[in-house]
Formats: C-alpha cells, sequence, structure tokens
C-alpha cells in the first residue's frame, strides 16, 4: 500500500510523457508560431499583395526551393546558371529535396520563406492561399514575357493556367503538367494480334481475350485509389452525363453523385471485377507493385498518368513499347470521347518573399519556350508552356502530346487539392467498392454524403470553377 | 529560521533544473496543444480562427474517431490478452535456467530493440498476398487464400495488425514477468510444493497473486503503449482497408498533415490524453487492492 503515492506520480509522469510526444507535430509547430494578437478575434486572411512584373533590375539573392521528384533538381539549377550570366549581381540559390515541404512549412509560420517555391504533393497549396501566404500573379501575367512576343499570360495554355486561379486571381503557376489515361504495352499488343480499345464495349471483349491467354486484363494502384478515379470513375462519368456531372461534383451541388452517370462509372468498375478482369490482389499494391506487373507484362493495362515512365525507366526492357492511350469510354455517351483529364504541380512565390522581382524574371526565363523544350526533350514530361513539345519527343510522349492537343475537352478534378477530407472518403469508398463492401448505389450515398458534409462545413473554403 | 530557509534554497537550486526542463518540453507543449485545439489553425501561416469547442463538437460526431478509438481498444484488448498469455508462458519457461532458456531470455527483446520500421516491414512480408509465408501457410493447408492479402482484406486487417504488434512488444512483458517470478521468495513456492500444491494450481493460487504490482505496470504501460500506437500501423498499412486500421494517431497525422486541420488535430490529441489518463486511473482502480495483503 505504501507504494501508491511514488507510483501515482509515476504514472502520472508516464502519461504526460507519453502525450507530449504524440502530439509531437503539434507540439513541436507550435513553437514557432507567433500566436500573439489572436485573442478570441476573428482573424481573416490579409488581402494576398500582388508580385511584381519582373522588369525591374534585378540583385540580390534569389533563393528557389523544390520538390525533388522523378524529374530531379539538375534541370532547375542549370536554369539558374545560364539565367544569373546576363544578371551578374543576382546570386541564386536552387534547393530542395524529396519532402521539401515538410522545412517549407514552418518557414511559411514564421514568414521567413523562399522567394520562389514548387513545395510538392505534401503542401496544400490551397491553405496557402486562404491565409494569404501567396502572392498573387496576375499583373506580371500581364506584362511581357522573357525574350518573346505577346504577354506572359500568352505563353501558358489556358487550361492549365486556370488549375491555379481563385475568382478570377492566379495564385500558382503550371510548369510540366501530368496527361491521365491508360496504358499498353504495343509490343505485347501487337505479338498478339490486339488492339487498344476505343471504347468500353472493345475492353470487354479485349479483356475476355486477354484473360483467355492467361494475363491479368488490367490492374492498378489499390492503395491509393485516386488513380482509379482519375483513370476510370471519373472519366466514365464524364462520358455517360457529360462536362456538366464532374463540374456539379466539384461545386459540391446537392445531389451530384447521384447522377445516374456516377452510379454507371461504378458499375462498370463493379463489372470489370466481376468478370475477373482486374488483376488478382489489386487492392493491396502500390503504385509500385502494380506498376512493375505491368511491365513485366503480368498485366496487360494500367491506369496512369504520363509520369509513368520516368517513374518506371529503371524497369524497363529493350522491348518495352509502353503506349498512352485515353480511358474507353461509352461508345454512346454524354460527353466528349475526346476528353482529357489533366494535373499540374504548382509553382508560387510567397506573399512574404524578399526578392520576388527576381522570382518572376526566373520563372519566366524557365517558362521561355526555348528553356522549356528543354526541359520535355531532357525530361520525358509535357509543359504547359505552349510550342514546348514542338521538338524532339520520347516515344513514350508522342500520344499523349497528340491526344492533349486534339482534346476539345481538357479538364481537371480539382476536388482532390480543394477539399481533401472529402477525397480521402471518397477513396475509401472506392476500396469498398472494390472489396464488395459497397454497392454502385452505396458508393454514389456514401460520396454525396462526403459532399455533403463538406458543404456544410463553414471552416472549409470553398472554390469555384 | 535563516538556516532552514537557506537549506530550502540549496534544495530548489537543485530542484530547478528539472522542473525548468520539464515545464518547457512537456508541460507548455501540453498546454499549446490545448490551445490551439480552440483555434482553427491550417498550420501554413500564422493565422488562426477562434473556434472554441467546435473542434471538440466535430470529434464527438466523426465516425471514423469511433472507428479509431475502437480499433484501440480492439488492440488493447485482444492485443493485450496474448501479449499476456505469451508473456507468462515464456517467462515460466526462462526460469527454468537451463542453456536455451538463458538465450531465448537474451533474444527475446530483439523485436523491440529493431526499429519500428523494421517490423512494419517485415511484417508486410509476412502477410504479403504473393510470396509472405503466412498466406502460403494458410494455402497449403487448404484454409482458402484472401485475394489482396491478410492487410488489404477488411475481415482480417486488423487482426493481422495486431499480431505483428503482439509479436513486436511481447518482448518486453516477458522481460517484466521474468523479474516478478524471480522475486517470489523461494521458500513461498517450496512452502506450496509441501502442501501439495502444483502446476496450475499453484500458479492460480501463488504465483498470479503475488504478481500484483508488476501486473499493475504491465497493464498500464500496456495502455499507454496501445493506445498511442503510430507507427508501425502508418507503416504497416496507413489505416486501410477504409479506415479499418485506423487508429487514433493515424488520424490525427491525417488531420493534421493531410488535411491541414491542426487544430482538430490538436483536440483528438486532447482527447487522447485524457482517454490515456482514463483509462489508466481505471488500471489503477481496478488493481487497487494487493491481494496477498487483504489476505492478512
Amino acid at each position: 500500500m505504501e507504494m501508491k503515492s511514488p507510483f501515482s506520480f509515476s504514472l502520472l509522469s508516464l502519461a504526460l510523457l507519453v502525450v507530449a510526444s504524440s502530439c509531437g507535430p503539434a507540439g513541436t509547430t507550435t513553437a514557432s508560431e507567433p500566436e500573439s494578437g489572436t485573442g478570441g478575434e476573428v482573424k481573416v486572411a490579409p488581402d494576398a499583395p500582388a508580385a511584381p512584373t519582373g522588369e525591374g533590375e534585378l540583385k540580390g539573392t534569389l533563393e528557389v526551393q523544390a520538390f525533388k521528384g522523378g524529374y530531379g533538381l539538375d534541370f532547375y539549377e542549370d536554369a539558374a546558371k545560364k539565367f544569373s550570366e546576363s544578371h551578374p549581381d543576382l546570386i541564386i540559390k536552387v534547393e530542395g529535396n524529396p519532402r521539401v515541404w515538410e522545412q517549407l512549412k514552418p518557414r511559411l509560420v514564421a514568414g521567413d520563406p523562399p522567394d520562389l517555391m514548387y513545395p510538392g504533393w505534401g503542401m496544400d497549396h490551397w491553405a496557402l492561399v486562404a491565409d494569404g501566404q501567396l502572392m498573387t500573379l496576375d499583373a506580371a501575367l500581364d506584362s511581357p514575357a522573357a525574350g518573346g512576343n505577346g504577354t506572359w499570360r500568352d505563353t501558358f495554355e489556358p487550361a492549365l493556367l486556370k488549375l491555379g486561379q481563385q475568382n478570377g486571381r492566379t495564385y500558382v503557376l503550371p510548369y510540366f503538367f501530368n496527361v491521365n489515361g491508360w496504358w499498353y504495352d504495343k509490343s505485347v499488343f501487337d505479338a498478339n494480334g490486339w488492339a487498344p480499345p476505343q471504347n468500353y464495349t472493345e475492353l470487354l471483349s479485349l479483356c475476355e481475350k486477354i484473360k483467355a491467354k492467361g494475363i491479368a486484363p488490367i490492374t492498378y494502384q489499390g492503395k491509393y485509389p485516386y488513380y482509379m478515379m482519375f483513370g476510370m470513375v471519373l472519366p466514365w462519368a464524364r462520358s455517360a452525363g457529360g462536362a456538366e456531372v464532374i463540374d456539379r461534383m466539384q461545386r459540391l451541388e446537392p445531389g451530384a453523385w447521384k447522377d445516374p452517370a456516377v452510379l454507371k462509372a461504378a458499375e462498370m468498375i463493379v463489372e470489370l471485377r466481376d468478370k475477373g478482369y482486374f488483376e488478382t490482389g489489386a487492392t493491396a499494391m502500390t503504385h509500385t507493385e502494380s506498376q512493375a506487373d505491368f511491365v513485366v507484362g503480368k498485366a496487360a493495362m494500367i491506369p496512369c498518368g504520363t509520369w509513368l515512365f520516368s517513374e518506371m525507366k529503371d524497369n524497363l526492357k529493350s522491348t518495352n513499347q509502353l503506349t498512352f492511350f485515353l480511358p474507353p469510354v461509352l461508345g454512346e455517351g454524354k460527353g466528349d470521347p475526346g476528353s482529357v483529364i489533366v494535373s499540374i504541380e504548382p509553382w508560387m512565390i510567397p506573399a512574404k518573399a524578399k526578392n520576388p522581382d527576381a522570382a518572376v524574371a526566373y520563372y519566366k526565363y524557365m517558362t521561355a519556350v526555348g528553356v522549356a523544350k528543354r526541359f520535355v526533350a531532357t525530361k520525358g514530361t509535357l509543359t504547359a508552356i505552349k510550342g514546348s513539345d514542338e521538338g524532339s519527343l520520347l516515344p513514350v510522349l508522342q500520344e499523349p502530346s497528340r491526344i492533349f492537343k486534339a482534346s476539345g475537352d481538357v479538364w481537371s478534378w480539382q476536388v482532390r487539392d480543394w477539399y481533401k477530407e472529402m477525397h480521402t472518403e471518397v477513396e475509401n469508398a472506392l476500396t469498398s467498392l472494390l472489396n464488395k463492401e459497397l454497392t454502385p448505389e452505396q458508393f454514389v450515398d456514401r460520396c454525396e454524403a462526403a459532399a455533403e458534409k463538406t458543404r456544410y462545413d463553414a471552416s472549409i473554403v470553398k472554390h469555384t470553377l | 529560521m535563516n538556516g532552514k530557509a537557506a537549506r530550502g534554497r540549496f534544495i530548489a537550486s537543485f530542484l530547478a533544473p528539472a522542473f525548468a526542463l520539464y515545464g518547457i518540453f512537456v508541460l507548455w507543449p501540453l498546454v499549446q496543444a490545448f490551445q490551439i485545439s480552440l483555434y482553427q489553425w491550417r498550420g501554413t501561416s500564422d493565422v488562426v480562427r477562434w473556434r472554441g469547442l467546435e473542434n471538440y463538437r466535430e470529434l464527438a460526431t466523426d465516425k471514423v474517431v469511433a472507428e479509431a478509438v475502437g480499433n484501440n481498444l480492439y488492440m488493447l484488448g485482444v492485443g493485450g490478452l496474448l501479449i499476456f498469455a505469451l508473456a507468462l508462458l515464456f517467462s515460466h519457461a526462462v526460469l527454468a535456467n537451463s542453456r536455451l532458456s538463458r538465450a531465448f531470455e537474451s533474444i527475446a527483446l530483439f523485436p523491440q530493440v529493431a526499429s519500428t520500421v523494421v517490423v512494419a516491414l517485415l511484417w508486410q512480408f509476412m502477410f504479403h498476398p504473393q510470396f509472405g509465408p503466412i498466406p502460403l501457410l494458410q494455402k497449403s493447408m487448404g484454409l482458402g487464400e484472401f485475394e489482396s492479402g491478410w492487410l488489404a482484406t477488411p475481415s482480417v486487417a486488423l487482426p493481422a495488425v495486431t499480431v505483428a504488434f503482439v509479436w513486436f512488444a511481447t518482448g518486453f512483458y516477458i522481460l517484466l514477468f521474468t523479474a516478478g517470478l524471480r522475486q517470489i521468495p523461494g521458500e513461498v513456492n517450496e512452502a506450496a510444493t509441501l502442501d501439495g500444491c502444483q502446476g496450475w494450481r499453484r500458479f492460480a493460487s501463488v504465483t498470479w497473486p503475488l504478481l500484483w504490482s508488476i501486473r499493475r505496470t504491465a497493464v498500464t504501460y500496456l495502455v499507454i503503449t496501445v493506445m498511442n500506437t503510430f507507427a508501425l500501423v502508418y507503416l504497416m498499412t496507413k489505416g486501410a482497408p477504409d479506415r479499418r486500421t485506423e487508429v487514433m494517431l493515424t488520424y490525427l497525422y491525417e488531420l493534421a498533415f493531410t488535411n491541414s486541420e491542426w487544430g482538430s488535430a490538436s483536440a483528438l490529441a486532447v482527447v487522447n490524453f485524457l482517454l490515456v489518463m482514463a483509462l489508466a486511473f481505471g488500471v489503477r482502480l481496478l488493481f487497487r487492492r494487493d491481494p496477498t495483503a487483504a489476505r492478512t
């Protein structure tokens, strides 16, 4: 019994310690959070300052922080070197790593951000916009482009520029972009006398033939269900009901997910599943596992964006001929059959950048068509700069480039960036649909409920298309 | 009088650094977490908005929180029973004092010494649908198979993660119970033997009651460990499939880092803290009385 008091003290301190470590993320970041002057009153995000035009004399230091993904940093470093040749008074520092957003967040909170940043997928850039942390870029976009004719705005593909805009203002800019669709291996298809399916009916009959050969017709990145959202659910819903269906979903309109077109898309997924056209166990696979199965020929087709090639470069054999095609949509659908779903990875200038003039000027240089062409040629991806695909294109990019240019309906699914909580719920519902835990009707009900919750949550900033 | 004050100052000067460190690194972050939980903060600027108890109200109706707490409690109940059963069994084996048992005692802690990352990778491999030993064994025994493997099959994902947790944690409890068993005086066991009390009977009437203080420590520690599980689950499943393995802290991570809702995440941290405290207090109540003391 005498043990009681020392024990309770050690228990208390243990519990405290554990919680201190459990709320580590909150605890550590708040240490640098200047929370003064926020005693209860509502503090509205200050109006975002506008970036300068980059026309002034450039001097001082320009700090660029970039996400180091599959395309590395070398291109940006090289561009910085070439750019500074004509600006001797400017020192450019290009830095980055694969988790650069982790260093950028505390710097943004502390008010000490870099001048230009490409923070990568771990940064919620719409949260930055909501907090007034980014400069608006419209004045800069309306100023002359680097060395060329016309305004800077004219150098970008308008459909891609639009993805960085909100309420008529531009906050983030695209550089390279991704075209989402499906892939097949031309050498495998040619050897078997198969052709990529032009529509869903052709897909079904092709899958039957592929299955008969003992190959899984379709595989997918089951651990990350957004691939299937971008490659199947959304294109099929748009095909069945037209662009308006997707627009209504993105506007969080009541009943948008309950549209028969969305249900149709879910039923198509279930049909493929029940006919055994998906690779066994794909719901458990990471992107690299399923893509590796596709590359070695265990599966014949896979939905993926144009980054597939650079991501799988090291696994490819000389016989692989990865070829892009559009998701096989409904032959008799209301949507444009040439419709293309794209996504961008944005660059931005923080509101508290110390040298925004240099940031604009450097980024203008990067988007000069000659520089962008070099990016396309060396990195094997398309950029948002008009004409940048008119040079030498890797074979793997020829189809995406042709399809993108020919498309009369380029669109993007921004719900994933705008409403993260809702999108996680939608992805989880898709997993459960694949696991036969939800019927297509229950799937759309759950998505509708998630949209409704988002719609009524006043703390979530709403976006307009 | 003067001497007493000097003595007080002398003692205080020794205690001050400990209190200062504890205050700065333990109490202050806790207070801050509570403070943030009353605001909306996106974690990307110094802009905050007062929300009062709104974050807590949302958590109360959030189905994911309910599911995560349920999963934590499942791991505590099922995992805890397994850990205790295994630890008791193995600690008796260790006492056998043979060369084998000594070797076992030294390797029992290996899982806990290994990095959680290694443990998570190892068990991902163990359950891998294509080449994992467990699915292969299951198939060879004619027990069918889970197409997507254990970790992606809704009905068995949480049991699978619990197994990994048990494997990881048991070593520490073996150590604890072995120490406890060694503490039981030899004469007590001898007396029991002379009275003809052996085997299960001796375990139930002598060993188990005498392990009281060890049990109390073990259960308390287990509650804290399970309710604060993060890395193992996050690395093995990230809460998939469809939240079946979500635990409180993986959801906290999602709220903060994916959804940029640091206020809600902090509120969940506070709820987690209070829940752990409540459970630990419950354990104290449960083990309030020393069963051996009661008999005298």
